[in-house]
């Protein structure tokens, strides 16, 4: 009491700052946008997904195990649509990931400074393709060319393949970036060790930096199979657009998320069985993602190996 | 210059944003092409044929007189049609804003009579009972005027590929689209090849159509959900509002069939090749003589109110059915008969009244 009629305290006490709190405020503000956007979509997918589960002739049971997905007579299986999603994130996988930690490692650890100017803006214009672009590309050369390959009889004018192959190019330079942060985070004492124990480079970089970075990498791939289960333009344009529960990759099928992209196009009326699906699909596709990237939070905090 | 360069630049980034965010962007760009090649033949018709047709009485309409906005929404069959003539709208001076959605029949009538934002909806088949109702429940309500606008044709393709399919009877086209797996299921001589299917979206009214025609009245199924259960339960199914997403799939293969409007076949022309059914091939005569059964009307609803309160809606109408068979070849329909337009035309002055 007596302390704050002290007039030199006072005068040495906090002053307001108007324009620290403004920005402050607004700071918070931008933080609770996004938090309330993320709320917001929750809850309206819920609400209308839940609309669509209390739809006569829809179970929980149906939805899940369901080998036949065509909502307008009633056919609620959500398998053949996850399965084609499933294999198109595959053949993504399988070209991002090699390539992707491939050109992350030798970015890190091989590149020539001058190497590494123009390598890492020619994987950053990759990233800055429109996905649309890539679909077209699926669609107009690389089925062609699949086609050249594997005779045009197996391979359907939209396929899965087609679609997953491009995608793991648009989603290459997004593991590539990623794992080579990680792999660069690595401190170099741990290569000057290596080095000084008579390994050569390329068991440096395999056998000590790789396994160090492990986490970063794991948490790449990861991120990268959840854009590889989200993207749509590219399926929508390229692995055709009928649901099929086959596992031929060869063939037409249609992911959750081009189902989504075709149904919201405009061409169904509201509050029909298939207007009202799409919600319920895209509450699961938003459980599959959020999982992945739970899992990938996890994965990255229990192997972070901590140096120094 | 270069702040001109700049802004080209910013417009062009802009529209490849936009349109990699728009879930609907793949058919964006493929149905424009339509409306823009029925629109840079127009001009030079459009000089020269400006008499207008009065025998009918409808009142002249003067475009340049007229403001305000009107939306019109519906078929993607008729999309293209009510494209061409607000492009000569347009052209002969109507300034206010006109807006043109393409999204299938039964989406343009669920605007039109639920949502009650359009004026016109475009539609190619006749309005159903349940959506009068809808209309009519609205407020204020609603009550659909019916305008014979033209005929359309649906072709049922093939690839060129495809050597062994020309004609087919209905009873074989319903085998194809239902239950048959393989080419050889439907005719012995055919491939023993699975049959790959591209129908048109279940919303829209060419999906409904030829369900109907094809599969209900033949099999005399009660119900068009049942026979629209039939197709969908097929094999080997893709399903497309966008035309063109149909037309690759049938010419990447000669085991594919498709349907769609005769406009897109003839587009289309050189690298699909049409069947004909029952001996029937597709084309003018055929379609408006009923002859062969894949043909329908196509239509424009709007209403008298409507019409009455926004005077550029009803002129609009006007001029569409005064100048529609101008165009409507251009865009690959048929004309609809004399009697059915001028009911039509008759239809407009009731509204007015």
């Amino acid at each position: 009491m007596q302390i704050a009629k002290n007039p030199l305290l006072n005068k040495l006490r906090k002053k307001p700052r108007i324009g620290e709190n403004l920005i402050q405020a607004v700071l918070l503000i931008c933080g609770i946008i996004s938090v309330l956007t993320t709320i917001g979509i929750v809850f309206e997918l819920g609400k209308e997904s839940l609309l669509f589960f209390k739809m006569p002739g829809v179970t929980l049971k149906g939805f899940l195990t369901g080998t036949s997905w065509q909502p307008a007579i009633g056919e609620f299986g959500i398998l053949p649509l996850l399965t084609s999603t499933l294999i198109t994130t595959f053949f993504a996988m399988l070209i991002a990931l090699p390539l992707g930690l491939g050109a992350a490692i030798f970015l890190s650890e091989y590149a020539s400074p001058k190497a590494r100017k123009t390598l890492k803006p020619a994987l950053e214009v990759l990233a800055g393709i429109p996905t649309v672009v890539y679909g077209y590309f699926a669609l107009t050369v690389m089925t062609p060319f699949l086609r050249l390959l594997f005779g045009s009889d197996t391979v359907q004018i939209y396929n899965m393949l087609s679609a997953g192959l491009v995608m793991g190019i648009m989603i290459l330079p997004l593991v590539s970036s990623m794992s080579e942060d990680a792999l660069h985070a690595v401190p170099r004492s741990l290569r000057e060790a290596a080095f000084g124990l008579g390994a050569t480079h390329f068991e440096t970089a395999v056998k000590v930096v790789v396994p160090a970075a492990l986490s970063g990498i794991i948490a790449a791939f990861i991120i990268g199979i959840s854009r590889a289960v989200g993207e749509t333009m590219i399926v929508a344009i390229a692995a055709g657009s009928g649901s099929a529960f086959t596992f031929n990759p060869f063939k037409a099928a249609e992911t959750m998320t081009g189902y989504i992209a075709r149904i919201s196009g405009g061409d169904v009326a509201y509050d029909t069985p298939e207007y009202n699906s799409i919600f319920a699909i895209g509450m699961f596709l938003f459980l599959i993602t959020l999982t992945l990237n739970l899992v990938s939070r996890r994965i990255a905090a229990r192997f972070r190996e901590v140096y120094e | 210059m270069s702040a001109k360069r700049m802004l080209v630049f910013v417009v062009i980034i802009g529209s490849i944003v936009l349109s990699a965010c728009s879930g609907g962007a793949a058919s964006a760009p493929t149905t424009a092409p339509v409306a823009t090649e029925a629109v840079a033949e127009q001009p030079t018709e459009a000089a020269e044929e400006l008499v207008p047709v009065d025998e009918s009485g409808l009142p002249e309409v003067d475009p340049g007189a007229l403001t305000g906005d009107i939306y019109t929404a519906g078929s993607s069959t008729v999309g293209p049609l009510t494209e061409a003539v607000i492009e000569q709208f347009i052209m002969e001076g109507f300034s206010g804003q006109i807006k043109n959605d393409i999204i299938g029949s039964g989406a343009g009538f669920e605007r039109f009579c639920v949502s009650g934002e359009t004026d016109v909806a475009n539609a190619s088949r006749a309005i159903k009972t349940s959506e009068v109702d809808s209309c009519a429940q609205l407020t204020p309500a609603r009550t659909p005027v019916e305008f014979r606008v033209g005929t359309d044709a649906i072709a049922v393709v093939v690839s060129k590929d495809n050597t062994f399919a020309t004609d087919i009877t209905l009873e074989e086209l319903a085998m194809l689209f239902t239950t048959a797996e393989k080419w050889s299921d439907v005719r012995a001589d055919w491939p023993a090849e699975p049959i790959q299917r591209f129908t048109p979206g279940t919303d829209s009214g060419t999906f409904d159509f030829f369900v109907e025609v094809v599969i209900q009245k033949p099999q005399k199924l009660e119900k068009l959900e049942d026979a629209k259960a039939l197709v969908l339960s097929a094999t080997n199914l893709q399903t497309s509002e966008d035309d063109n997403v149909l037309v690759q799939g049938v010419e990447g293969s000669p085991y594919a069939i498709g349907y769609f409007g005769f406009a897109y076949y003839q587009e289309q022309a050189a690298n699909l090749h049409a069947l004909s059914i029952d001996g029937v091939a597709p084309s003018g005569e055929t379609a408006e003589s009923g002859d062969y059964v894949l043909a329908r009307p196509l239509f424009i609803y709007s209403d008298a109110e409507i019409m009455k309160a926004k005077p550029q809606v009803a002129a609009f109408i006007n001029y569409y059915l005064t100048y529609v068979n101008d165009l409507i070849g251009e865009v690959g329909y048929f004309p609809a008969s004399a009697e059915a337009l001028n009911q039509a035309k008759q239809a407009w002055l009731d509204a007015m009244q």
